[in-house]
């Protein structure tokens, strides 16, 4: 019971400002983007065949990576600025056990995460389905592929969302978090791949893609653990971390 | 009612010692003022107090309980903490609404709070936009949310104005009154004077003083001799305190009137004026503070003056 009531205290943090509207607007524009580029891109050769069957339009769609990158700048922004301007005190205060507090932001970060993947997804696919009749091609993904895209990007923005309100824990800064995000999903993936190249498969951008039903890479079920490992071990070290300091 | 008890808490930051072996008692139903220079330690103690900050030895509980353990915290205790303890962005009303989810409180208390505090005016304005003195009043509210019974309050009077003082001063006592435990850091020491029962002093955190203000104010002497240097050498060698009055007079703190007398008597210097003296708690507050090095001895007020009225 009280835990819910902090999810419920956690929830109202996360729609009592306008950072949630800020990344609404951003799904907005990069869904425009998506469109423009179906209705005015081309390939090399001058054709639209970046669009012409079932599964180019698919992997043209497919926002999980994306949303994960999105939320992942959501979460850590969320968490981070709870120490930045000291309104972790009044949560620490009202949940002096402080995992309880962190699980219940934890929470309310997945489900916003979640939420905004899915409105980013569907965004693209209404997007993308309004574009196509300006070309020769109609819209060819099937009903079952489109609930595959929306339920991998709810999921890549879930787990991206957790990954982020970890670093935020950790680290604390706004600008740090921030920086510690992208760096660990788009800077140091490819690099560690330069290294070790069977790491390719592991990756977010890889992971993204094999649930969103573009890329056979590896087991989709080994892509859904390793994606909820890329979340749940941040989240892990942001909460021992909570739990030993001082909040000064 | 609930008892706040600091017993024997040391932090350290590094190499810093920043609470050292610090132990009193605040006590239900009155006001106790919580007082020190600039990095005594009062904001680290109200934070080990509540769980924000660990203790490396010592422990401090509420009505014996330590804050985490409290069934109810939020509802028992009400705190003011960080001045700025908000997100800009957000509304008092919502900000007050997000502590109301989380503790289990009806949201008609949220106006009530606001009310309460003279801010329903303001209520869903962004923080960002409120005076110092706004979002002390905002604080004050959301430390009121859950009625509680015990107020820890760091510099609550800050950026308040003289009105805001007075309400403020009325509703702390109007709290202690009906029982509860109030325990309040301030600067403000003539409004320390007019609302607190008890004081606690620390100063490089030590405990310096603490007992009923009242008596605290009476506990100096004050001498008159045409010899002072020798009176005060004699007088310090015993344990004393011995400061400059106006008018060359000498404030003695740390003996008794009588021992005073006597000791000068057997020194063969002549007084001319042996009164007790009533002071202030400015003077009294810079009598016990100036010169304290860190890490002394607390010979400022010798333990008989410390425990005049043991809290």
């Amino acid at each position: 019971m009280t835990w819910l009531r902090l999810i419920r205290g956690e929830l109202r943090k996360l729609t009592t400002t306008k950072l949630p509207w800020g990344f609404l607007a951003v799904l907005v524009i990069i869904a425009g983007i998506d469109a423009a580029v179906v209705m005015f891109g081309t390939d090399m050769d001058g054709s639209k065949g970046f669009i012409a069957t079932a599964a180019d339009q698919q992997s043209l769609m497919a926002f999980a990576f994306n949303a994960m990158i999105g939320t992942g700048l959501f979460g850590a922004i969320a968490v981070a600025r709870e120490y930045g301007h000291n309104t972790v005190v009044p949560t620490f205060l009202t949940s002096p056990r402080r995992p309880r507090a962190v699980l219940a932001q934890l929470t309310a970060v997945l489900l916003g995460g979640g939420v905004l993947g899915l409105v980013g997804q569907a965004l693209i696919i209404v997007g993308v389905a309004l574009a196509l009749p300006s070309t020769e091609y109609g819209f060819m993904v099937s009903a079952g592929n489109v609930i595959q895209l929306l339920a991998a990007s709810t999921f890549a923005g879930a787990i991206g969302a957790v990954l982020g309100a970890g670093l935020g824990a950790v680290i604390r800064n706004l600008g740090g978090a921030v920086t510690a995000v992208v760096l660990g999903l788009f800077m140091i993936p490819p690099l560690v791949v330069q290294l070790v190249n069977d790491a390719a498969s592991w990756i977010p951008p890889t992971l993204g893609a094999v649930i969103s039903g573009v890329n056979t890479d590896v087991n989709l079920w080994a892509a859904l653990a390793v994606l909820l490992a890329w979340g749940l071990v941040p989240a892990a070290v942001g909460l021992l971390a909570v739990q030993r300091r001082d909040v000064v | 009612m609930y008892s706040l008890e600091i017993e024997n808490v040391t932090k350290r930051y590094g190499h810093e010692v920043v609470v050292d072996d610090l132990s009193f008692t605040v006590r239900p139903g009155r006001v106790t003022g919580f007082l020190g220079p600039n990095g005594a330690g009062k904001s680290t103690t109200m934070k080990i107090l509540l769980d924000l900050a660990s203790a490396d030895r010592g422990r401090a509980t509420i009505g014996g309980t330590r804050y985490r353990n409290m069934h109810d915290p939020a509802r028992t205790v009400g705190v003011v903490l960080e001045p700025n303890a908000f997100h800009p962005g957000r509304s008092g009303r919502n900000h007050l609404r997000i502590l109301a989810d989380g503790i289990g409180i009806a949201p008609a208390r949220i106006a009530e709070s606001l009310d309460m505090v003279g801010l329903a005016h303001a209520a869903d304005r962004h923080v960002g936009a409120y005076s110092l003195g706004m979002r002390q009043r905002l604080g004050i509210a959301a430390a009121l949310l859950g009625d509680p019974p015990v107020l820890v309050l760091d510099e609550p009077g800050n950026g308040l104005d003289p009105q805001g003082i007075r309400w403020l001063r009325d509703l702390l006592r109007a709290r202690a009154a009906a029982g509860g435990t109030v325990f309040v850091s301030s600067h403000l020491l003539a409004e320390v004077e007019h609302l607190a029962d008890d004081v606690v002093v620390i100063s490089h955190g030590r405990l310096v003083a603490t007992g009923a203000l009242s008596t605290l104010q009476k506990a100096g002497v004050s001498v008159y001799t045409p010899s002072p240097a020798p009176l005060t050498e004699i007088l310090e060698s015993a344990g004393a305190t011995v400061g400059s009055g106006s008018q060359g007079l000498l404030v003695v703190r740390g003996l008794p009137i009588a021992e005073i007398g006597d000791r000068a008597c057997a020194a063969g210097i002549a007084l001319h004026e042996l009164t007790p003296e009533s002071g202030s708690l400015e003077d009294l507050f810079m009598g016990w503070t100036e010169n304290d090095k860190p890490h002394d001895q607390p010979k400022d007020v010798p333990e008989f003056e410390r425990e005049v009225v043991p809290l």
